[in-house]
């Protein structure tokens, strides 16, 4: 078993821990941001073969010698699509802000029903 | 002929971002022009379903003239074709609303972000490909975040704020089932992983698909997950509301019932659709009894809306092709009245300045066309006969006894029990309570409900054509051997 693959499935659920304890709206942000880079961590160590470089065409590196591209694609868009959440959650988060003067979600409850 | 199909996906996009120029020219133009993209693509989508339904044959577009799985197609199918037309017409009739509804600045980032969202939920029932698909959801979603807190109230922002975390864990999950798929069976491509299907790892496959369904659930609004849909919904601006309950969910539904069906070969697939059928029905309860005690009514539609999402999901979960194409129906006939009975809502709350069910006292009297398209939105929902969600609803019944699910019968006349409280209720005080002076309705959106409130009596009466169509619409999302069939995969073989 790879370890990349504990160590990335452990960040996901660091990140689930904080949004559903903290009572912070940003660290609950700074979770929604742990999980995704967990995410992203296991999305590469799916297409990571050991010893292989990275998969750039260049002089001495055929197909069998790198690893698994499509992976490494797919990570460069989950982390764009990763930033712009959180910046659209954060300036959420500074309207809200302004408007209830607090950022713990327990007194943010106007809706409810 | 069929690349042009991609205009349906090139057209929002440059549109959209052409807005920020066309604000420069003039900032009045910006409405009227967001209403003319939505006419345009509304005329793409039907020359498409034309072409799709004569032909019989689905139009096929590969990006860059690479063959899948190498390059990403789209797939438009019977289903496709279907619901991009709905999309749509939905989006252009709220394109016509907007132009009443909006009125808080900045309009054009507000047409910017409809026509987003439009192109987002297209691309999400048009794509052939798992991660493409992942692509037009965040798509779909972000724009969808954007809209809900539009109003820059503090309830907007805090419902924006519930979407979005709960968006992100959806799309995380999402993102690890992808990782799941892909690392089993090294493919994106929906075809290719059908063709593969029988030979993925059986956990991979259950708990892969597992987590795809709970990170569409947050979209498609089922149980665990849809916290934030309420909310989102009497939060948002009315025209976006009416999306949402019209398309948004649909697509999502769409990428549920699509995922589960291509991976039918593999091991132990039957309990991931268990799965789906509890959530489904946790989700129809649910979010039944919740629409029993609102008093605002904007929410009371939003928890109705959830309501019926929910025995979609029934229906895609019994795993018979007639409980799919019933659900396509439910989907389709649910798409028409909770356009009209939101569009209805926010023109009431528009006039009257408020949802409350207060305001609604004399509605039959002060804005009487208004007042009837409720009505008969309302009576539809509860499945009375000559109505269009009636058939939907006996079609459901039937494929569930067919599958041998006597209880999902129990469960849809329950729902439908407690709907007819509550939506009489709202009835009996329009019609039947307080007094007022009439207020003149605005003729342009008077004609759209009257239209609206036609088609449903037209689907009501003469049901036999729609569901032929719909029919169609269900096998092509159940019978994978056919879509693998149909994508012309690139000399690959299992």
């Amino acid at each position: 078993m790879n370890p990349y693959y504990f160590a990335s499935i452990a960040l996901i659920l660091i990140g689930l821990y904080a949004i559903l304890v903290k009572r912070n709206v940003l660290k609950m942000l700074v979770g929604l941001s742990i999980m995704e880079t967990g995410v992203n961590l296991l999305l590469i160590s799916v297409g990571y073969v050991s010893g292989k470089s990275a998969p750039i065409l260049s002089e001495g590196i055929t197909p069998d010698k790198a690893v698994d591209p499509i992976p490494q694609a797919l990570v460069l868009t989950a982390i764009v699509i990763g930033v712009a959440t959180t910046a659209m959650a954060l300036s959420v988060v500074i309207n809200l802000y302004e408007k209830y003067k607090t950022l713990n979600v327990e007194e943010i409850r106007r809706l409810r029903g | 002929m069929s690349q042009y199909a991609s205009l349906l996906i090139a057209l929002p996009l440059f549109s959209a971002f052409f807005i920020p120029i066309l604000k420069r020219v003039s900032k009045r133009a910006i409405m009227p022009f967001l209403v003319v993209v939505t006419l345009v693509q509304t005329g793409i989508a039907a020359w498409i379903f034309n072409q799709v339904y004569t032909t019989g044959k689905p139009i096929i577009v590969m990006a860059g003239g690479f063959k899948p799985p190498v390059g990403i197609n789209l797939y438009m199918g019977y289903f496709a074709a279907l619901f991009i037309l709905v999309i749509a017409l939905a989006s252009f009739l709220m394109a016509a609303f907007s132009m009443r509804a909006v009125n808080v600045e900045p309009k054009d980032k507000y047409a910017m972000l409809f026509l987003l969202l439009m192109l987002g939920a297209t691309g999400m029932i048009a794509t052939g490909d798992i991660f493409n698909l992942f692509v037009f959801m965040e798509i779909t979603a972000i724009s969808a975040y954007a809209l809900t807190a539009y109003n820059k109230t503090g309830e907007s922002s805090e419902a924006a704020l519930k979407y979005v975390v709960l968006g992100g864990i959806g799309s995380s999950f999402f993102l690890v089932g992808i990782a799941l798929i892909y690392g089993s069976l090294g493919t994106l491509n929906m075809a290719h992983i059908g063709q593969l299907a029988s030979m993925i790892n059986p956990t991979a496959a259950k708990i892969g698909l597992a987590l795809l369904i709970f990170g569409l659930a947050v979209e498609a609004e089922q149980f665990p997950l849809n916290a934030w849909a309420p909310d989102a919904y009497q939060e948002a601006p009315h025209p976006v509301t009416a999306m949402f309950s019209a398309f948004v969910v649909k697509a999502s539904l769409y990428a549920i019932g699509r995922i589960i069906y291509i991976l039918s070969a593999a091991e132990g697939w039957s309990s991931v659709l268990r799965l789906l059928i509890v959530l489904g029905t946790l989700t129809v309860v649910i979010g039944e009894m919740s629409a029993l005690r609102q008093s605002n009514v904007k929410r009371m539609f939003a928890y109705s809306s959830i309501a019926q999402v929910g025995l979609v999901a029934v229906g895609l979960a019994l795993g018979t092709v007639n409980g799919v194409s019933a659900s396509v129906f439910h989907m389709f006939n649910h798409a028409i009245v909770k356009a009209l009975m939101f569009l209805a809502v926010g023109y009431v709350a528009i006039e009257l300045g408020g949802v409350e069910m207060s305001k609604f006292e004399g509605l039959g009297k002060r804005m009487p066309i208004t007042a009837f398209a409720i009505t008969v939105g309302a009576i539809s929902i509860i499945g009375i006969p000559l109505f269009n969600v009636f058939w939907s609803k006996i079609q459901l019944i039937l494929a569930a006894l067919n599958a041998e699910y006597t209880w999902v019968v129990a469960l849809i006349l329950g729902a439908s029990l407690i709907e007819a409280t509550y939506y009489i209720r709202l009835i009996h005080t329009m019609w039947f309570k307080g007094e007022g002076e009439k207020v003149k309705e605005n003729s342009v959106l008077a004609l759209i409900m009257l239209l609206l409130v036609a088609f449903i009596i037209v689907i009501g009466i003469y049901p036999e054509p729609f569901w032929n169509v719909m029919q169609k619409a269900g096998s092509d999302i159940f019978d994978v051997a056919q879509y693998i069939k149909n994508v012309p995969l690139m000399g690959v073989s299992p």
